[in-house]
């Protein structure tokens, strides 16, 4: 055995996989993210709390569960508008099945839920077989799946739910918001699909070559319709949360959602051409986003004023990535 | 290119001939005219009807309703003149048009064709609540209506005409050619519908609302198609408008010159727009990221600078959205002169050629010598230049500007482009397009409101018709392929 080379190679292997983990996207943003923390804390004692911070992850778990998807229909190279107005649509689905028409809460859970799926299926399979582009047809249902929360729930709310209906949106479990253990599951599910499974990858080839997805024999409709069915259960889901956590159900409920999704998975270095991005990155930008609405709400900025910090670090890490991406591909 | 004389025959001056006529009729006819059998009163009947949904007086004779909201006496007669006059008048346009270029001959018949359409409607409308009405009208009003009406049957009825170049592969459903045309369509089949269905949907007051309503959204839409063309998007130009709105007030309020206060919008606009543009095409940064960060950047800033007060106060020659030149509001003069401006300059120029090459095939557009980091800045200026305008007319239509841009304008703009044809892929699609989008969306408003749809159903109705449009608009695309 020789022993010097096998010593050698992997050293240097470890240096540079330390390098370029450092240097990946996920990596530049992780660091920007520590950065911004370390600056928001010397700023304000309770933001660096664990009450504070829990408290904080519950606020973001909407938002995470519905970046999920949306970073694997990015990564198709496709988009979905409609996320917040499904959202909307099942709360009021769950809200109305349960108060208009009488139903077990239970039931009206899984109908909010159905409700998601179809709502989700209609989008895929419109993009899938009449071919329409995803941001147009995301666009028209953005109008309809609210319209039709606002014709079914006709301006009113719901409210006066049980007591064990909170428990998804305000209770602990084992000393940790309900919540967290849910997007925790799911994140942990969707990264090791995107990661590890052939329908992950294949949702790389899609974004990198339709065409030649195609022609490889890759079944792109089939996992498209998946995407954007589990893109409409997860905006449920997420209802369902919401719903929770507010106590009431009204009908604009998640309006501009999308955008923050869309924010947050961009800022996770997923390519808006699709191709490439990865849960981890997403899930990262999702956390750095709250953290600095939050961060800065604490240090005393108007809570609508903190949007100007999000759009100018999500340009910025943007550019920043950008410029070291660009670096990397020349030296090496 | 050039068409020589000897190619235009007799078919190339009917429409001209016709817009004459009908704008003879309209001045000479006696019975147009004629103030009890010209603007046609509504019925009695459905007055009562109608004073019994919504009721305008308490039992004391006391007005129950605000001033404004109230429906006037004079809001209720239809001036069906006027539909007809706007018939004439564009007919006439058209025609002259007709002549000087004889190879769009066809689009122009199916224009002419639609407005035999709106014509004949106005005589439907006219005819069908006098004989509700049992009133002995026909006998009354003698040759003028059917002079008229023979005029309208032959606006239509020259459709079939043989055209200068008979083309062999001419179908009738190259009549459905483009998404402008099926605008078209749909446009005259609402106001010809919903008309006869409730003929003070027609009435001179509530087409012009119509117009006038989403012309600052049609304003913005031109710069919107002009990026989306070049194979960008903007989703901030919501942001844009309320910041540069309010941006125009506060100067004016703090005694800068009116006019300055109308220009400098429309300059930051530009300023701004090419900003982002600069971001976009020098950078490398997508355009959905950049203007996704603008849109926080530029709402937040509004709400730290203003703290959401609004802007009221502003001196009275201020507003110049409420002008009324020759009886028509501005934003209707704006959106109109701008439209037709953009679709000169986009069709003949070499800038505006280049947006559609750079968004049809980048490498040949570079292979041809275009630059395309400079088409793509020039775009989106021009982008925040429109934006500039309709900020300067949202300002102006009101006593007050409010701190908030109006909720889903950006998307209302982006969906103004997409249903006028306008892809998404880049390269395809027109400013007239967009501008017929805006007034067909908020003429689908406007009519479910006028057939008794529940408003709460108004937005899921209107999701669902720019789903149809878009479809349409894919269905024929794939057919001609």
């Amino acid at each position: 055995m020789n022993v010097s080379t096998n010593e050698t190679i992997p050293q240097r292997s470890a240096v540079q996989q330390v390098r370029n983990a450092l240097t990946s996207r996920e990596g530049v943003l992780f660091i920007i993210m520590l950065v911004a923390m370390a600056i928001l804390s010397t700023q304000n004692k309770n933001f660096l709390t664990s009450s504070n911070l829990l408290n904080q992850v519950r606020l973001l778990t909407e938002v995470g569960l519905v970046a999920l998807p949306m970073t694997y229909i990015i990564i198709t190279g496709g988009i979905d508008l409609s996320v917040g107005s499904i959202l909307g649509l099942c709360a009021i689905m769950l809200g109305y099945s349960w108060q208009e028409w009488g139903l077990p809460l239970p039931i009206a859970i899984v109908i909010c839920l159905a409700v998601g799926v179809l709502a989700g299926f209609i989008n895929g399979l419109f993009i899938v077989r009449v071919k329409v582009p995803p941001l147009i047809m995301t666009l028209a249902t953005l109008a309809f799946y609210r319209g039709l929360a606002e014709g079914i729930s006709r301006g009113r709310s719901a409210r006066g739910y049980p007591e064990w209906f909170f428990q998804m949106g305000q209770g602990d479990f084992w000393g940790i918001p309900t919540q967290i253990w849910l997007l925790l599951i799911f994140t942990l599910l969707a990264g090791i699909v995107l990661a590890r499974t052939t329908l992950g990858r294949t949702l790389y080839a899609i974004g990198n070559n339709e065409i030649g997805a195609r022609f490889s024999g890759l079944p792109v409709n089939r996992n498209l319709l998946i995407i954007y069915t589990f893109s409409g259960l997860m905006s449920a889901l997420a209802a369902y949360i919401f719903v929770s956590r507010v106590s009431t159900t009204r009908s604009d409920m998640g309006s501009g959602l999308e955008l923050d999704v869309i924010a947050a998975v961009v800022l996770g270095g997923t390519s808006i051409f699709g191709g490439s991005g990865s849960i981890v990155g997403t899930m990262i930008g999702v956390v750095l986003i709250q953290l600095l609405k939050n961060g800065l709400a604490l240090s005393g900025v108007a809570s609508d004023a903190t949007i100007v910090v999000v759009g100018g670090v999500l340009v910025l890490s943007i550019l920043i990535n950008n410029f070291i991406q660009d670096r990397k591909n020349t030296t090496l | 290119m050039n068409p020589s004389a000897s190619s235009r025959t007799f078919s190339n001056f009917i429409p001209l001939i016709l817009g004459v006529l009908v704008l003879f009729a309209y001045y000479r006819l006696e019975f147009i005219q004629h103030p009890t059998l010209g603007s046609l009163t509504y019925p009695q009947a459905a007055l009562e009807r109608d004073a019994q949904k919504v009721p305008l007086f308490d039992a004391d004779g006391n007005p129950l309703l605000d001033e404004r909201e109230r429906p006037r006496e004079a809001d209720l007669e239809l001036s069906g003149g006027q539909l007809l006059w706007f018939a004439g008048a564009v007919l006439l346009l058209l025609g002259v048009w007709n002549v000087i270029e004889p190879r769009l001959d066809a689009t122009i018949a199916i224009l002419v064709g639609l407005l035999g359409t709106l014509s004949s409607a106005y005589f439907v409308v006219f005819g069908r609540t006098y004989l509700a009405e049992g009133a002995t009208y026909l006998a009354q009003m003698g040759v003028g209506f059917w002079v008229l009406l023979i005029l309208s049957v032959l606006l239509l009825a020259q459709l079939a005409f043989p055209r200068v170049t008979p083309s062999p592969y001419f179908k009738p459903s190259r009549l459905l050619g483009n998404q402008e045309a099926v605008l078209l369509f749909v446009i005259v089949i609402l106001l010809v519908g919903v008309g006869i269905l409730n003929p003070r949907f027609l009435a001179e007051r509530n087409l012009l609302d119509i117009l006038q309503g989403n012309a600052y959204i049609a304003v913005a839409a031109i710069g919107m198609t002009m990026v989306i063309i070049t194979g960008n998007i903007d989703i901030s130009v919501g942001s844009l408008i309320a910041l540069l709105a309010v941006i125009s007030g506060r100067m004016v309020v703090n005694d800068v010159p009116i006019v300055i206060s109308w220009i400098a919008p429309i300059v930051l606009g530009g300023i701004i727009g090419a900003g982002i543009g600069w971001l976009v095409a020098y950078l490398r940064v997508p355009s959905i990221v950049v203007t996704l960060a603008m849109l926080s950047i530029l709402k937040g800033g509004l709400i730290i600078w203003t703290n959401g007060e609004r802007v009221t106060d502003m001196p009275l020659g201020y507003y110049l959205a409420q002008w009324k030149p020759f009886g028509v509001a501005m934003p209707i003069w704006f959106m109109v002169i701008l439209t037709l401006v953009a679709i000169v300059w986009m069709r003949y120029s070499g800038l505006g050629r280049s947006l559609y090459a750079v968004g049809g095939n980048k490498e040949a557009a570079r292979l041809s010598g275009i630059s395309e980091r400079t088409v793509v800045l020039q775009a989106f200026a021009l982008n925040g230049v429109f934006a500039g305008i309709a900020a300067l007319l949202y300002a102006t239509q009101f006593q007050l500007i409010q701190a908030t841009p109006p909720p889903f304008l950006e998307l209302n703009i982006i969906t103004a482009s997409v249903v006028g044809g306008v892809s998404i892929l880049g390269g395809i699609g027109t400013v007239l397009g967009s501008t017929l989008a805006t007034i067909l969306i908020n003429m689908i408003r406007s009519g479910m409101v006028f057939i008794n749809i529940d408003p709460f159903w108004l937005k899921s109705v209107q999701g669902l018709l720019i789903l149809i449009t878009v479809l349409a608009d894919l269905l024929r695309r794939r057919n001609q392929q």
